[in-house]
């Protein structure tokens, strides 16, 4: 029980290690920048309207005291951290004044929602597939669908999620082209409303879907080939233990086990791909928002959500590096 | 070295594969020394003329030949994908090879930066860079940040193989006839690690080439230098696929999943090539 | 000639004679590789003949790479290419139920496995699934042999567990959480927990200190007794094959180089091989230098013409670098493949 513990406080470590490097990275950039940005921001802001002097006001004391001038470097690095710390990114320009983190609150679910479906789905596919095609090296079916795996993987999210865009929606228009659920329904929960957002969900989904899935196959399919040679599957085959018995409880059973610390390694590269899909798709998540951000200038917009992102994808992965013993008896006794 | 790679283009299907795309894409790259006009001039030639005879590849609404952009673009993309990937490979290979040698603290330090890299989403603090450079942005200060960025994985793959040839006898050898950590590494080590080197390059050249068209396509670059991702970016915002100019979009795209689908079966193939299991693997022949 | 010809007279197994449980003919297998256009044979396992007795412990002894462990890999109906069977036949007999493991469906094959054919593998850390229970293995293995509802079943593997001293809790346990001597015993009981006519035991206690390994192989020789199962015993441990198999096959270069009563083999070794590893133990009083073999074992892939023993052999004649020397009978239970020993000392 001893070395458990020892393993669950160094991933909290590492979890606060991230989130403090990322966010020393997040500081660094906006102060090294060449433009003020509370000035840059209050000019934004006035562009759009909002030019009540009190709201300049509460705009630049907010905007101040998070990138700024407030005192030394020491003193606005400590104030940066206390703003992070009860997530207050002061009132969005764009959206003035929509506190930011209610901007991001309503577009984190979108998010969450798109990412787990795709992740789950690609990883319990491509684990599947790959698995049966390490196993069964034979089956032609199982090669053409490597094939395919190994020809979409190297493809990036945004060219993938670009062709479904124009095969799908263009060409032949079967789904819809944007957004996150038809605009004459009011979000609630019912059929309707559900059946929409299923569909426009459908086509980012799938590039994540179709990307990720060819990473895991192929993972899957060179591990199985490795555990194949392993003296516990050749004992059990000796032993005439059924074929299925063999493949799933000795074979992919035992790949899962790097296959979980795969997909925590690869989380921040996934991550990525949903923020791109999501523009490609105007999805309405936080991919969507960041980049209307900085088209509009936002730039407590544009920090909150690039903090927020840090801060997610290491809870991410640490939950399922906490995960992770159950899956794996050794990590127990060690 | 180069008997590695004759062997591989006469027997690996996909290496010889991999390799004929290059080839095409490199090829494209190599013909904007040609070109008749400078890739920046706009309206040059009749906008919006579908492929014909004239137009290979018809021409944009902004009254450029796509051929000779897209050899300006293809140019300038593989040369992106080139300089990061050969910066973020010294980057890797250093701390792969010191933390797998040194082992220890060193290697426990090195190592909780490099996992901290790779579960960092980089694509929001790639955009947050834009956003505060905005049109200082340049195509080099892009590389530079991105090669910062993008070398943990592969120094992890380096790690473990300088770990693993640690252990072998033929160092343990060079430490007793006194050769210095620097003399091991790079004289026993680096051999070993070349051609894992060689096929994460491809990897990581795909990897900043991806990056590379998704912040241009977003506009997040410098959108006067013609990359992919530029051509893209402003054949959206043309409307060219609504307004039915498709070549100014298919040929970019087409072209750009071929560098891709080249240049990862050339690391596909020369990690299998290494992999001593798979090697035996294919010489055990095939399991039924 | 064959190793089906009714035992030599002297026999010294004295019980009623039974059929062989298993009879192994002139068995060649080869690994045959294609890489990058080129063909390879390495003939691991060259004309093999030999018999193995109901009730009787076979050892087979030889240095590393011998080929050992693919003639078992043969005999076991466990070969993928490249390693193929080039000639020869296999033969169990189970109870007077024939099976010819290479004329027989895989189904047959499967038929047999575990119920009348067990192993006890080399290396306990690796041959037990790490992420699934003791308990979850018995199961896999047995569950469907034994025809016992599930209760019953798990009394039985206790009561099979107590014999090898283990004690019920190790069913709960992963395979990391047991020592290595506690390992190879669940693995021991795991293969004799359905009581299987013939059991093929590879290097079971190489890996093991000595002071475990001795009461392992008591363990191994007090089950086999109660079973009365046969064996087939492969180590490169000369010491303990004097300790625990009734007869004794000496394998050099993917041959069989000689064959008998493993005691008449101590006493008195025939082939010079033989000779030469049985001089090399280490016996209490003696004092005279040990003396190696010169060279070392041929390539399998281009093994020497003649005798494969000729180049190391200090008895070498003219024949021996042209013709393959035959096992031939030479004594009371035994065979020798040596001309200079069938054909008397070169003049």
């Amino acid at each position: 029980m001893q070395s458990i513990n020892v393993y669950i406080v160094k991933r909290l470590g590492q979890f606060f290690l991230v989130v403090f490097i990322g966010i020393n990275i997040v500081f660094f950039v906006t102060h090294a920048t060449p433009i003020d940005p509370v000035e840059y921001s209050i000019a934004a802001a006035a562009s759009f309207g909002s030019t009540s002097p009190e709201a300049i006001n509460m705009l630049r004391e907010s905007l101040t005291e998070l990138y700024g001038l407030q005192g030394g470097i020491w003193d606005q690095y400590l104030t940066f951290w206390k703003r992070i710390a009860v997530a207050d990114f002061g009132p969005s320009v764009s959206a003035f004044p929509t506190p930011v983190s209610t901007l991001i609150g309503r577009a984190v679910p979108w998010t969450i929602g798109l990412l787990l479906t795709a992740i789950v789905i690609s990883w319990v596919l491509g684990n599947l597939l790959g698995g049966l095609a390490g196993y069964y090296r034979e089956s032609r079916i199982l090669k053409a669908a490597g094939v395919i795996a190994m020809g979409l993987h190297p493809i990036p999210y945004y060219i993938v999620a670009f062709v479904l865009l124009i095969v799908f929606g263009y060409l032949w228009p079967v789904m819809p082209l944007g957004g996150g659920y038809q605009r004459n329904l009011a979000p609630g929960f019912n059929l309707a409303f559900v059946a929409s957002v299923a569909k426009h969900s459908f086509l980012p989904a799938l590039s994540l879907v179709l990307v990720g899935l060819g990473s895991w196959f192929m993972g899957m399919r060179a591990l199985v080939s490795n555990i194949v040679t392993e003296d516990y599957v050749t004992y059990a085959e000796l032993a005439g233990v059924e074929r299925n018995r063999i493949l799933t409880s000795y074979v992919m059973r035992n790949a899962l086990v790097p296959q979980i610390t795969g997909l925590a390694m690869s989380l921040g590269a996934i991550f990525n791909g949903a923020i791109i899909t999501e523009q490609v798709f105007g999805y309405p998540g936080v991919g969507t928002l960041l980049v209307s951000a900085v088209h509009a200038g936002d730039y407590s917009l544009v920090l909150g959500i690039t903090t927020i992102s840090i801060i997610g994808v290491s809870a991410a992965v640490l939950i399922i590096d906490l995960l992770y013993p159950l899956l794996d008896p050794r990590m127990k006794a060690g | 070295m180069l008997s590695i790679l004759r062997d591989l283009l006469r027997y690996n299907r996909e290496f010889a594969a991999g390799a004929v795309l290059l080839a095409i894409v490199v090829a494209l790259a190599a013909m904007s020394a040609f070109a008749p006009m400078p890739p920046e001039d706009v309206y040059v030639v009749p906008p919006d003329v579908p492929p014909s005879w004239a137009y290979p590849m018809g021409t944009t609404s902004r009254g450029q030949d796509v051929f000779w952009q897209l050899a300006f673009a293809i140019r300038n993309t593989l040369l992106f994908g080139f300089i990061v990937a050969i910066l973020s490979r010294i980057l890797s290979l250093v701390i792969g090879l010191v933390s797998g040698y040194l082992g220890g603290i060193v290697d426990r330090v090195l190592m909780s930066i490099n996992d901290t890299f790779i579960v960092m989403p980089l694509f929001p603090i790639l955009v947050m860079f834009y956003f505060v450079m905005k049109d200082r942005m340049s195509w080099a200060a892009l590389a530079l940040v991105m090669a910062g960025l993008g070398w943990a994985y592969d120094a992890r793959l380096i790690r473990s193989i300088a770990m693993s040839l640690r252990t072998r006898q033929f160092t343990e050898q060079s430490v007793f006839s006194g050769m210095s950590t620097s003399q091991i590494v790079t004289q026993d080590h680096l051999p070993y690690v070349m051609p894992i080197v060689f096929s994460t390059t491809m990897n990581n050249i795909n990897w900043s080439i991806g990056l590379e068209v998704t912040l241009s396509v977003l506009g997040f670059t410098n959108i006067n230098t013609p990359t992919i991702g530029v051509m893209i970016y402003w054949a959206n915002q043309h409307t060219a696929m609504t307004a039915g100019v498709w070549w100014w979009i298919f040929f970019p795209v087409a072209l750009v999943i071929m560098t891709f689908i080249g240049l990862f079966l050339l690391a596909v193939s020369m990690n299998e090539y290494i992999d001593p299991r798979s090697r035996l693997s294919r010489m055990r022949g095939t399991r039924t | 000639m064959t190793a089906i010809a009714s035992p030599a007279p002297g026999d010294v197994i004295a019980k009623p004679q039974r059929e062989p449980v298993l009879v192994v003919s002139d068995l060649r297998a080869y690994y045959q590789t294609h890489y990058f256009g080129i063909v390879r044979e390495v003939r691991a396992v060259d004309d093999i003949s030999l018999h193995i007795n109901p009730d009787e412990i076979y050892g087979l002894a030889g240095e590393s790479s011998c080929g050992k462990t693919t003639l078992i890999k043969t005999i076991a109906g466990a070969i993928q290419p490249p390693l193929n069977v080039v000639g020869g036949s296999v033969r169990f007999n189970f109870g007077g139920a024939p099976l010819d493991v290479y004329a027989s469906t895989p189904q047959a094959r499967n038929a047999i496995r575990w119920r009348h054919l067990s192993y006890i593998m080399q290396g306990s850390m690796s041959v037990l699934n790490p992420v699934r229970r003791v308990r979850q293995s018995f199961i896999d293995f047995a569950f469907r042999h034994i025809g016992q509802p599930m209760p019953q079943f798990i009394d039985t593997i206790v009561a099979h567990l107590e014999r090898l001293h283990l004690q019920a809790n190790v069913l709960d346990a992963y395979p990391h959480e047991l020592s290595g001597g506690m390992r190879q015993r669940v693995t021991i009981a795991l293969a004799t927990v359905c009581r299987p006519e013939f059991i093929i035991a590879d290097e079971p206690t190489t890996a093991l200190d000595v002071v475990v390994q001795k009461g392992v192989l008591a363990m191994i020789r007090g089950i086999q007794r109660e079973i009365g199962s046969s064996m087939l015993f492969v180590t490169h441990d000369l010491a303990v094959h004097a300790n625990l198999t009734d007869r004794l096959g000496i394998m050099y270069a993917g041959r069989i180089v000689e064959e008998g009563p493993t005691a008449e083999i101590f006493r008195a070794p025939k082939h010079p091989y033989t000779a030469n590893l049985i001089h090399s133990l280490p016996r209490i009083g003696d004092t005279a230098p040990k003396k190696g073999l010169d060279g070392v074992p041929p390539n399998l892939a281009e093994p020497p013409p003649g005798c494969r023993f000729h180049p190391r052999c200090p008895l070498a004649m003219d024949i021996c670098r042209r013709e393959n020397p035959a096992m031939e009978p030479s004594g009371p239970g035994r065979r020798v493949a040596c001309f200079a020993v069938t054909r008397g000392e070169p003049s």
